[in-house]
C-alpha cells in the first residue's frame, strides 16, 4: 500500500521528535550565545579545566565552542542537517559530561562533601547549577541528540539532509507521518 | 552510517570557519595567539573557596586557610600581597591624591562602573588596549600601585599586576595586590564610587 493513512499515535511520536528537535536547538542557541557574549568569562571556566597546555589551544576553545553551538542550534530548529547536528552535538556533549563529572568528583573529594552536593559554574551556559542536576540535564540532551541522529524529527525541516536528499525521502527513513499539509 | 559521517564532518567544518569568523567579527572576540593567564591555573580555584571567601560563609578557620593560600600563591607569583588595613591606609595617604599612589581596578566595565575605590583607574588585562593611554602615564609617575579585582579567588589583580610588570615595564617594587578586593572593601563601609573614574558618585544604597 502507498502512501498509509498514518495513525494517531504515529502523529503524535512524530510532533514530539520536532518539538525535541526545536527544543535541542533552542538550548544550544541559548547556551551558545550566553557564552559567545561573555567570551572572557567563558575563557576563564574552560581554563579551570586544565585541558589544554598552550594558550592558542585553550584560547580556540573558549573563541569557537560558543559560536559553534549556536551555528548546530540554529541548524537544527531550521531542519537543515539534522543527522549530522545532532551527532556533532552528540559528539560535544559525551566528552563535556565526562570532564564536568571529573571535576565534580574533584570537589567533591578535596571538600569532603556529597557528590550530589557539589555546585559549580561548569561553563555549560547556565551559571553556577548543583552538578547532580547538570549531569541529568546533560544525559536528557544526549538522549534527545541520539534520538534526531537515528532518524527522527525529520518533518518540517528545511533540507533535512545536506548531502543526497533525494535518497533521503525514499530510503528507509523516509517520512512516515508527514505534518505538513499536502499540497498536492 | 557513511553519509551520517559526512554530513557530520562537514557540519563541524563549516560549523569552525563560522566560529572563527564570529570571534574575530565580534567586539569582544578573543586573540587567538594572546596568553591571557600568564600563571598556571591555581590550585586553590575550587568553586567553594570562589565564592564562601566573598560572601564570608566559610567557618572563620577555612577564610583563614584560603587567605593563606591566595596570599602564598601571589608571593609564587613574584607578586606583594597586601590586606586591608595596608590598603585603607594607603588610600587615605596624602600621596593618594598626589597620585603617588595609584589604586588600579582589574575587573571589566560593568563591574567597574558598579562600583570602584574613588578614583582607582581601571585596567582590564583581557583588553589592555583601551587602558593603556591613560594608565601608563600614571604607573610611570607613582610610587606604589595598588591592584585589586572582586577578591576571593579573583585572580585578575594579580594577572593586571603581572601585564604591568612584564608588558609595561612597571617595576615589580610598585606593586601591590590588594587580597580581599572590592567586596571586601565595599563589605567594610569604605568608600565607593559608580560610573566613570572620579565622578564623585556614591552608591544610591551603600552596603
Amino acid at each position: 500500500v502507498k502512501n498509509p493513512q498514518p495513525t494517531c499515535a504515529c502523529r503524535w511520536f512524530a510532533a514530539t521528535a520536532v518539538l525535541a528537535r526545536w527544543c535541542l536547538g533552542g538550548v544550544f542557541i541559548y547556551m551558545g550565545l550566553v557564552k559567545a557574549l561573555d567570551p572572557v568569562g567563558f575563557l576563564k571556566l574552560v581554563r579551570q579545566y586544565d585541558l589544554v597546555a598552550t594558550p592558542i589551544l585553550l584560547n580556540s576553545i573558549a573563541a569557537a565552542l560558543p559560536w559553534f553551538e549556536v551555528f548546530c542550534g540554529l541548524l537544527l530548529v531550521a531542519g537543515v542537517a539534522v543527522r549530522g547536528s545532532a551527532l556533532m552535538l552528540l559528539g560535544m556533549l559525551l566528552p563535556f559530561t565526562v570532564v564536568v563529572f571529573q571535576r565534580a568528583l574533584a570537589v567533591a573529594g578535596a571538600q569532603a562533601i556529597p557528590f550530589c552536593a557539589v555546585r559549580f559554574d561548569c561553563g555549560c551556559g547556565n551559571g553556577e547549577v548543583l552538578i547532580c542536576y547538570k549531569l541529568l540535564e546533560n544525559f536528557a540532551l544526549m538522549v534527545l541528540s541520539a534520538w534526531l541522529a537515528a532518524g527522527f524529527g525529520r518533518q518540517l525541516s528545511l533540507r533535512y539532509q545536506l548531502l543526497h536528499p533525494k535518497r533521503a525521502e525514499t530510503g528507509p527513513l523516509a517520512p512516515q507521518a508527514p505534518l505538513e499539509r499536502k499540497s498536492r | 552510517v557513511k553519509q551520517l559521517f559526512w554530513e557530520a564532518v562537514l557540519v563541524a567544518g563549516v560549523g569552525a570557519a563560522l566560529a572563527f569568523a564570529a570571534n574575530a567579527i565580534s567586539p569582544r572576540g578573543l586573540r587567538l595567539a594572546r596568553d591571557y593567564f600568564p600563571a598556571p591555573p591555581s590550585r586553590t580555584n575550587s568553586p567553594s573557596v570562589n565564592s564562601n571567601l566573598v560572601t564570608g560563609s566559610l567557618g572563620a578557620t577555612n577564610t583563614q586557610s584560603a587567605l593563606v593560600k591566595l596570599t602564598s600563591r601571589i608571593r609564587e607569583r613574584g607578586l606583594e600581597p597586601i590586606d586591608i588595613n595596608r590598603a585603607r591606609q594607603l588610600f587615605n595617604d596624602p600621596g593618594y591624591a598626589q597620585q603617588l599612589i595609584l589604586f588600579v581596578d582589574a575587573r571589566d566595565d560593568d563591574h567597574y562602573r558598579q562600583g570602584h575605590i574613588p578614583n582607582a583607574y581601571q585596567l582590564d588585562h583581557y583588553r589592555p588596549e583601551r587602558h593603556l593611554s591613560e594608565i601608563l602615564p600614571a604607573c610611570l609617575v607613582a610610587q606604589q600601585i595598588v591592584v585589586y579585582c572582586n577578591g576571593g579567588d579573583c585572580e585578575d589583580s594579580e594577572f593586571a599586576a603581572l601585564f604591568l610588570r612584564d608588558s609595561a615595564s612597571v617595576p615589580k617594587e610598585k606593586l601591590l595586590v590588594y587580597v580581599g578586593g572590592f567586596t571586601e572593601w565595599a563589605t567594610n563601609g569604605l568608600p565607593v564610587e559608580i560610573g566613570e573614574r572620579g565622578s564623585g558618585q556614591a552608591p544610591q544604597n551603600p552596603r
